[in-house]
This record gives structure tokens, sequence and C-alpha cells, in this order.
């Protein structure tokens, strides 16, 4: 019985279809390298060090979820709707956890 | 499994731009594994405030400044980034109906994974060789309880896209094999996403102090 796949279809879209992704990636890895540089080169002050990265963070994983994850706001609102419960749930476990004693 | 078969298509017309939703099988795995997603953030969210709680009781150990390698973690951290855009590149390969490209780029993200597994694990050793183990402080205890959970998962999903890679060698690009590879993808950003804040949190703020 033969199950190999269609290897036939032509080109056309190869480059059309990857290449917001390699977008996204591009602004991920600058995302990624302004934490590591600002925290390995001394730039920036102290007391705004922490929030800045946890803000990078923050703005590279909405990227992760919407672009590489193909999360649909409008589409899939119930699916939004789980994660962003999740992930409220977990912050105030990390939180709460965190300033326990 | 055909039971659940919404469209049927055919090799040469009716190829759907999104194979994964195609089927109501398809479509039910997928907010199937979001919700998983939702719990396994919950779960990595604990994790993280134990080790936010106990970052610094090291004990007479290595604190967190002294023993971090972050040169080896941006390293890591570009292995695990970019397999997550390769996994990406093969979800366009297979809504695209393309075998080869499909294979090859869930392949190279298969290689990065691995490459990132080995690397985590030699600098566990380095850690473990400067005194840094599970059970030598709390701090012990709550980082490698946060990182290994995280290499485990991406170990899973290592041996899971592999077993995906052979099963479509013999059945081909399927409606039935189009929703796996949509849902090891999304669980291959999770753990990258996951990443992220690892080595934010536990790196660069362990830095930081």
């Amino acid at each position: 019985m033969e199950a190999k796949a269609q290897q036939s279809q032509p080109r056309t879209e190869k480059q059309a279809g990857g290449f917001k992704y390699v977008v996204s990636f591009g602004l991920m890895l600058v995302l990624t390298g302004l934490a590591f540089a600002a925290v390995v080169m001394n730039i920036v002050p102290q007391q705004w060090i922490i929030p800045m990265i946890l803000g990078l963070a923050t703005v590279q994983v909405f990227m992760q979820l919407f672009s590489f994850m193909h999360l649909h706001l409008k589409k899939e609102a119930t699916i939004v709707s789980f994660m962003f419960s999740g992930i409220f749930f977990g912050l105030v476990c990390a939180v709460g956890v965190a300033f326990l004693s | 499994m055909s039971t659940a078969r919404v469209e049927h298509t055919n090799a040469a017309t009716g190829l759907s731009p999104h194979p994964e939703r195609a089927t109501m099988e398809g479509r039910n795995k997928i907010i199937g594994f979001w919700l998983f997603l939702g719990a396994e953030t919950v779960m990595f969210a604990c994790f993280f405030g134990v080790y936010l709680a106990l970052r610094n009781s090291s004990l007479d150990g290595p604190t967190t400044q002294e023993l971090y390698h972050i040169p080896m973690v941006a390293v890591s951290t570009l292995i695990l980034l970019f397999s997550s855009l390769t996994s990406v590149l093969g979800v366009v390969g297979m809504q695209q109906h393309n075998y080869k490209k499909t294979m090859f780029w869930f392949g190279v993200t298969v290689l990065l994974g691995a490459s990132f597994l080995a690397l985590e694990i030699y600098e566990f050793f380095v850690y473990v060789g400067e005194g840094h183990t599970f059970t030598s402080s709390a701090f012990g205890s709550a980082f490698y309880t946060l990182l290994g959970t995280h290499g485990a998962h991406v170990l899973f999903g290592v041996c899971w896209i592999t077993g995906l890679l052979f099963q479509a060698r013999k059945r081909g690009l399927t409606q039935e094999m189009a929703p796996k590879f949509f849902v090891a993808s999304l669980y291959w950003h999770f753990i990258d996403v996951v990443w992220v804040f690892i080595f934010t949190v536990v790196y660069l703020m362990g830095k930081v102090g």
C-alpha cells in the first residue's frame, strides 16, 4: 500500500510562506541580544535592569505566541483565554511563592 | 481514526492550505494541546516562583553571580531560538504539502534540540564540579528542578519529533500526520518560551543579583 506524499508542489510560495517568520526571528534575536547586552555590559542603571529584561522577555513571548505559534486573537479567542488564564494563574503562583518567606 | 474525517483530499486536487485543521480530529488536537500548554504554564510558573524564593539560599556553595557561565548560556539560547524558527519553517513546509521541506526543517530542529541538550548537560557537569548540586543547597534544588524539568521537556520533544519523522517517512504527509507536526511544533515553541524566561530570570537576573 503506497503512502508516499506528494512532492510535486511547485515552489512558488516557498519564500512568501516562510519570510515573515524569519523577520519575527530576527526581532527576537534583537530582543535577546539587548537583554544580554544590558546585563553583561552594565549600560543600564541598576534599578531599571530587572524590569527591563523582564519586559523584553514578555515582548518576545508574545511574539512567539502570536507569530510562531499561529495564535489568532480574534479567531481563536477561546484558546487565547486558556493561555492567558494559565499565564495569569502562573504569574500569581510565581510571585506568591517567590515572596512566601 | 478516519471516522473523524471531514474532508477527503485527493493527491491531485483539493489540497487544503491548513491541513492540520482540515479534519475535526486535527482541530480537536490543536485545542486540546493549547489547554495542555495552559496547564504547563502554571506548572513552570510554580517552579519559577520556588526558584525566585530560594535563589539566594546557597548555604556555603557558589552564588548565582559566581556560578553562571553567561557565554555558554548565550549559545544555548541562540540554538534554541534558532530551532524554534526551524520548527515554524517545518510547519510552513507542511502547509505547502512539501514533504521534503517538512522533513528537512523538522530534522534540523531535532539536531538543534539535541545540541542544546548536550550543551546543557556539559554546563551541569561543570556546575556539579564547582559544588553546585541538587542537594548542596535550597538554591541547588530549586535550580536543578526548574532547569532539569525544562531539559526533560526538550528531551521529550526531541524524541517526539524524531518519532514523527520516522512515521512520516512511512506514511507520507497525510491529513493525519499534519496535526501531529503542528502540535509538536507548538510544544517546541512552548519550551523555547520557557527558556526565554529561564535565561532572563535565572541567568541574567542571577548575574545582576
